[in-house]
């Protein structure tokens, strides 16, 4: 099976299901990328739109799951990826709906209009920073390190010609050579620096404070930074584990066939389970927690109406925010400042070497 | 320390952020060798320019309250423990607040309301904070 099947079998009706419960894992006052004030969290368009969202998301997962079962026999590489690009886009259009319908109603009724919109930052999250797990990073390396030393005894013995790329993950036979033979160790590195590098901006980000529940919600995203780098750490490990296991096959350790071939994937598999199961348990922690349990009659602040900075409630755009990352406004996680040129040279330094792999793999006919 | 701004408020946003710290270091919230944020990083925990924050710092600094060192960072230089104020402070202190209560005379505030106001105030510096004491003492660089 190529990583495009799996991309059809495994990714098409995961992505459907976790866009199925964005909403129920988004900040309420932060319904669909909309800045809604906590009186307005009970609104009648927000629990239509939320419930329509539902049916809508469902619908594209199911048809997209469909699609990907019926062509998962045709053998096309770009064919499964082409089905969830189709229902990212389907998905988008659903929020963009819900939204549009949203931002109406908040406009008409000038549900903003009288309240005053704040920023809150703590200060101790500077002067005590959050320190950063630098010990369940070990796992990681160890693997990888165990990977390039049995790399460099096994290497001599290699044939001239490898299997394939990635082992198990497809690809035609290449001629052996440092690179081709430690591709998975680059592999390894590559995602591991990567992640580790955005999980390091990650914690130097600004906090996602609540400004009607400042120290309850700094006290939430304290929880949920720790959750959540701690499930990437272990995701890093397990994936490095796969291309481990998926290069004792390259360098002919042991050999699968048929269905057992996608044995190799299970780690990195049990690593996604463990990060999504941490994701949602913090963003349900979150959703369930609006303005800390105070009436909407006393609280008086609410959060800056900053909706137009969000392009489709996906996108963050602000020149004057000098912000690399923020918190993403739905479901969980963060998103780069594209307003910030720092952003883009991160961005271009990630797909640099992607890109230029693919383009070295176009040119030599791989 | 919990700093709340209205960026679309009147009053400058560097004013606001001097206020707040003052306003903390009276309710002893930040006493005295309290470290505070580099003013890149409250910058990007408020969404600001670090130039508006260092101007607040700066004013701060001239104050007497803070002092910004290049290594040390920012730090709380003196709170309500640190003695009386500096020769002549008091002198302008109380002309700003002339103007103070001149605004509430002028919108007809009856003076034991004014009083009222100034003695709850002094009550919520004097009332033991929350948490105070507890910030790092270690100076964030600016």
């Amino acid at each position: 099976m190529t990583p495009g099947a799996v991309a059809g079998d495994v990714f098409v009706p995961l992505f459907g299901a976790l866009m199925c419960a964005a909403p129920a894992v988004t900040r309420p006052t932060l319904q669909f990328g909309v800045r809604v004030p906590t009186a307005h969290i009970g609104a009648a368009v927000i629990r239509q739109e939320r419930r329509a969202y539902f049916w809508r998301s469902a619908a594209v997962a199911v048809c997209c799951a469909a699609l990907a079962i019926i062509f998962s026999g045709s053998g096309s590489r770009w064919l499964p990826r082409g089905i969830l690009l189709l229902e990212v886009a389907a998905d988008m259009g659903c929020v963009w709906l819900a939204r549009r319908k949203i931002i109406a109603v908040k406009t008409t009724e000038g549900w903003f209009a009288g309240l005053r919109q704040t920023v809150v930052a703590d200060t101790s999250w500077r002067t005590q920073p959050q320190p950063f797990p630098v010990r369940w990073l070990i796992p990681a390396i160890s693997v990888i390190a165990t990977t390039f030393l049995i790399g460099v005894t096994r290497y001599p013995q290699l044939p001239a010609h490898l299997a394939s790329g990635l082992a198990t993950l497809g690809g035609r036979g290449v001629p052996r050579s440092p690179a081709s033979a430690f591709a998975p160790v680059i592999a390894q590195l590559y995602v591991t620096a990567v992640w580790t590098g955005l999980l390091v901006l990650i914690h130097r980000s600004r906090p996602d404070i609540d400004a009607a529940d400042p120290a309850a919600s700094l006290r939430r995203y304290r929880r949920l930074l720790n959750g959540c780098t701690r499930a990437v750490l272990t995701l890093l490990a397990l994936l490095d584990l796969t291309f481990l296991l998926a290069a004792l096959q390259l360098w002919q350790l042991y050999h699968l066939h048929g269905g057992s071939s996608l044995l190799p994937l299970l780690p990195a598999a049990a690593g996604l389970s463990i990060l999504i199961a941490v994701g949602l348990r913090a963003g349900r922690a979150r959703s369930h927690a609006a303005g800390g349990g105070q009436p909407p009659g006393q609280i008086t602040a609410v959060g800056r109406d900053d909706d137009r900075l969000w392009k489709a409630g996906l996108v963050y755009i602000n020149r004057t925010d000098p912000a690399v990352m923020v918190t993403t406004r739905i479901g969980v996680g963060w998103t780069f400042n594209l307003g910030n040129p720092v952003a883009w040279l991160i961005i271009g330094m990630i797909i640099a070497p992607v890109a230029g792999l693919t383009v070295i793999r176009i040119a030599a006919g791989l | 320390m919990l700093l709340s701004i209205e960026p679309d408020g009147p009053v400058p946003i560097y004013q606001q952020i001097r206020d707040r710290i003052v306003e903390a270091i009276a309710a002893g919230e930040l006493p005295a060798g309290s470290g505070l944020p580099a003013t890149r990083q409250l910058a990007v925990d408020l969404g600001i320019n670090f130039h508006t924050v260092s101007k607040a710092y700066d004013l701060l600094r001239q104050e007497g309250l803070l002092r910004i060192g290049r290594k040390s960072g920012a730090a709380v230089r003196r709170d309500a423990a640190s003695g009386p104020p500096g020769p002549g402070w008091e002198q302008d202190w109380a002309g700003r607040l002339r103007t103070l209560l001149a605004e509430a005379t002028a919108q007809g505030l009856p003076a034991d309301d004014i009083v009222r106001h100034c003695q709850a105030a002094l009550a919520g510096f004097a009332a033991p904070a929350a948490g105070a004491g507890t910030s790092a003492t270690a100076g964030a660089r600016s």
